[in-house]
């Protein structure tokens, strides 16, 4: 080979080979066939005519040249080295193909052909021996079933891809598992003149995965912001780790995905309310909240956000100042902004006098400013530069709307002035399209981003802040899970049978793990319960323990508020009498007997060991906000303290934990200790395949918790 | 018709077809691996061959066919039925 510089595996942390993907001195492409408009063809003139710094191959058999190079019958009948091959052969040759790059030494390959696992079971066979060959050559693979990779690098140039024109050079990475999406993402991207650093459609994620992908664009010094389409979420927990990796640390990236395919339930049959709710996308939610990656909507979104992240610095904080010549847009974009969590701060004293200097008697000089309909670029300036000076404003946003004297361009050019000369990031909508654009064009010259409605551009400022208080979440690597004794936990899961356990064995199991259970005692007759109860005092509450009585108010297994041991025993018999009649066939073990607890807040806690991501974990507040309004967070177990924070906070009635219509805040503490403490135990048994704490009873702030029923299911 | 003129003629077929020499041709060939048939190209062997050898061949089954080997054997079926 030539002594070319090549950009060395060295330099990426972990050694990942993947710059034979998008760094090669060398490319061949294999079964290119002489006809335009075919994908084999296309592939080949894309890297030739994107301008390529590399050699370039073509394997054609039985062609002497495709678009004048010459053309080769075999890959091993080059000489020269090759660091990439891109397949484009019918599926069914793809593996003999592959076999041959493994055996010149190939290491990296992009599959472009389809007709593999998404074609039913022959194409799995097929994508199995593919992967086996990489596994035996060590090849990085991305594909099958691809569109391919670009590279906008100036040094490489590389378009081994199926898209019709090579993107703009830019600092945003793509990674798309949709192949088509990608096309349509190109050429809407260069409609809003966004370019991209790398863009790669990683199709059957056959070899490469985003998880790869993700760690080597943290190392790619061209890329700034990484874009992720995913269609299907394989292995939650190494995207939890790596994504964690890119978005924070030394070299945070922020992570913005689209995941598509929001299915209503997950397919399994589920009798607890755990298992009913945890969805696959109510995971996938959850997943992306533990890896720091923004989950949005839509495209738009995507870029709208990407664009404000590569062009303008982190804010300082969440306060944002508006500038408009518009009253009811900069109504608008206030109502936007506090909706999605902006602060609309008041100025300083001095900010307010120069802009009553600065603007007219009419003009509203408290935020949001309003420099009137026919403000000229001077009041523009004035206005803008005065707000961002400010030490209340992180941010600023600056709305036209384009009346007869509105003077767009110079009002653009004195945004920039005063853009140079600040660190705060901005933004603007001039909203229109038509007059405005010649002021759009010299805001996006100047990477001011630029949106048509304000609306959109208070959406991408609040993305930001969701990165910014990511990045500042403490560093939990150090984090010790609560002490737990497993062994007595062990002694029950493991001996007992599938199906649920009894309450008092549930009990104990979490008793072992440090829940807070109050005393109880499965008794088996009417003097038993009564004189346990005499000793763990009044009132007191009887509860049938039989295998086969799950809903137990159902069946009146359940006696509250017995305040004294005649009244404990006359309810054990009366419950065992009825439930004799009722449900002759139960197995009745007895009643667990237990102090009542006093009446506080009611939340679930819920465990489900779900079959793609393992031991997952629920909260909700009790009764009508589970049942019908299914508000409720997930996450994968075990937990950090910053996730339980985030299960407990965001579920849209938190507000009632912290206190509301006269009541006090609720011990939300002894909540997130809780969660921990599940997602332990969750994690230590993977048999444990529902468990519902439901429900907790949360005593007033600093009074702790009580669990007050729970059932556990176990798997075979 | 014997084997070894139907493999002759088979290969003459492929050789117009493709536009390749005989020398790059064995039954080992693969059409699109070895010999660089395009998808158009396999219907045109399909119908090559069937005038050929004035048989008429179940496109959808020859089209399946992957190897000048296989090629042969299956025409054979059909001109010695």
């Amino acid at each position: 080979m030539s002594n070319t510089t090549k950009y060395s595996v060295e330099t990426i942390p972990g050694g990942y080979p993947r710059d034979r993907i998008f760094n090669p001195v060398s490319v061949a492409v294999m079964g290119v066939t002489p006809t335009p408009g075919t994908v084999p063809y296309d592939i080949f003139y894309n890297i030739l005519a994107s301008g390529y710094k590399g050699v370039l191959y073509p394997v054609a058999p039985g062609k002497r040249s495709i678009s004048s190079v010459p053309a080769y019958r075999y890959l091993t009948d080059i000489e020269d080295d090759i660091d990439l091959a891109v397949i484009v052969f019918p599926s069914n040759v793809v593996a003999r193909a592959l076999r041959q790059c493994g055996e010149k030494g190939v290491k990296g390959v992009i599959i472009i052909s389809a007709g593999f696992r998404e074609v039913g079971p022959e194409g799995e066979k097929r994508e199995q021996e593919i992967k086996d060959i990489c596994a035996e050559y060590d090849i990085s693979l991305v594909g099958p079933n691809c569109l391919g990779v670009v590279n906008t690098d100036p040094k490489i140039m590389l378009n081994a891809s199926f898209a019709r024109k090579m993107p703009a050079k830019g600092r945003i990475a793509f990674l798309s598992q949709s192949g088509a999406l990608c096309t349509a993402v190109l050429d809407y991207a260069r409609n809003r003149n966004i370019g991209f650093s790398k863009f790669v459609s990683f199709g059957n994620k056959a070899g490469v995965t985003e998880m790869g992908l993700l760690d080597y664009l943290h190392q790619d010094e061209q890329t700034d912001v990484v874009l992720l389409y995913l269609e299907e979420l394989r292995d939650g927990r190494a995207l939890i780790e790596t994504a964690r990796r890119v978005t924070r640390g030394d070299n945070p990236k922020p992570i913005l995905a689209i995941k598509s395919g929001r299915t209503p339930q997950g397919a399994d049959a589920a009798s607890s309310h755990t298992g009913s709710l945890a969805g696959e996308d109510a995971i996938c939610e959850a997943v992306f909240a533990e890896a720091g990656i923004i989950r949005l909507n839509t495209i738009e979104e995507l870029f709208d956000t990407a664009i404000m992240l590569t062009n303008q610095p982190m804010p300082k904080g969440n306060r944002l100042a508006i500038v408009t010549n518009a009253g009811g847009p900069g109504v608008m974009a206030t109502d936007a902004a506090v909706d999605v969590g902006l602060e609309i701060p008041r100025f300083e004293q001095a900010t307010t006098d120069k802009l009553t200097g600065a603007l007219p008697a009419a003009a509203n000089v408290k935020n949001p400013v309003d420099v009137i309909g026919d403000a000229r670029s001077d009041r523009y300036e004035a206005a803008v530069g005065a707000v961002m000076d400010d030490p209340n404003v992180d941010q600023a946003l600056v709305i036209l709307t384009p009346q007869s004297m509105t003077d767009i361009e110079e009002i653009a050019r004195g945004i920039v002035k005063v853009h140079e000369q600040t660190d705060k990031p901005m933004a603007c909508s001039f909203i229109g399209a038509a007059d405005v654009a010649v002021g759009v064009d010299i805001l996006q010259a100047a990477h001011i981003p630029h949106y048509i409605m304000p609306e959109w551009a208070c959406g991408a400022m609040a993305d930001v802040q969701r990165i910014r208080r990511w990045r500042e979440l403490p560093d939990e690597a150090d984090y010790q899970p609560p002490s737990a004794d497993r062994d007595a936990a062990a002694a029950i899961i493991d001996a007992a049978p599938a199906g649920y356990l009894d309450e008092d064995q549930a009990m104990t199991v979490l008793k072992a793990y440090g829940f807070p259970v109050s005393g109880y005692k499965l008794c088996r007759d009417a003097d038993e319960a009564a004189e346990f109860a005499e000793k763990n005092g009044f009132p007191a509450v009887l509860r049938v323990v039989s295998p086969q009585i799950i809903h137990k108010f159902d069946i009146k297994g359940v006696a509250l508020d017995l305040k004294d041991a005649d009244a404990v025993r006359s309810a054990y018999n009366e419950m065992f009498s009825h439930i004799g009649q009722a449900m002759p066939e139960a197995e009745i073990k007895g009643a667990l007997v237990r102090g009542m607890i006093p009446s506080g807040r009611e939340v679930i806690l819920g465990a489900k060991y779900d079959s793609a991501f393992g031991p997952t974990l629920m909260f909700g507040l009790g009764g009508l906000f589970v049942e019908i309004f299914r508000d409720v967070t997930f996450a994968l177990a075990p937990i950090t303290p910053s996730a339980a924070s985030r299960m407990v906070r965001q579920v849209r009635a938190f507000k009632l934990l912290e206190g509301a219509r006269g009541t006090g805040p609720a011990d939300v503490d002894s909540v997130e200790e809780c969660l921990l403490r599940l997602g332990r135990l969750a994690f230590d048994f993977e048999r444990i395949a529902e468990l519902d704490i439901n429900p907790l009873i949360v005593g007033p702030d600093g009074q702790g918790s009580s669990v007050a029923d729970v059932r556990i299911r176990l798997s075979e | 018709m014997e084997k070894s003129e139907i493999t002759e003629r088979t290969i003459k077929v492929t050789c117009e077809v493709l536009n390749v020499t005989p020398d790059m041709v064995t039954p080992e060939s693969d059409f699109v691996f070895d010999l660089g048939a395009e998808s158009t190209q396999s219907v045109q062997l399909v119908a090559a061959f069937d005038e050929e050898f004035d048989i008429n061949m179940d496109a959808e089954d020859a089209l399946e066919v992957q190897t000048v080997g296989n090629a042969i054997e299956f025409i054979e079926k059909y001109v010695n039925k």
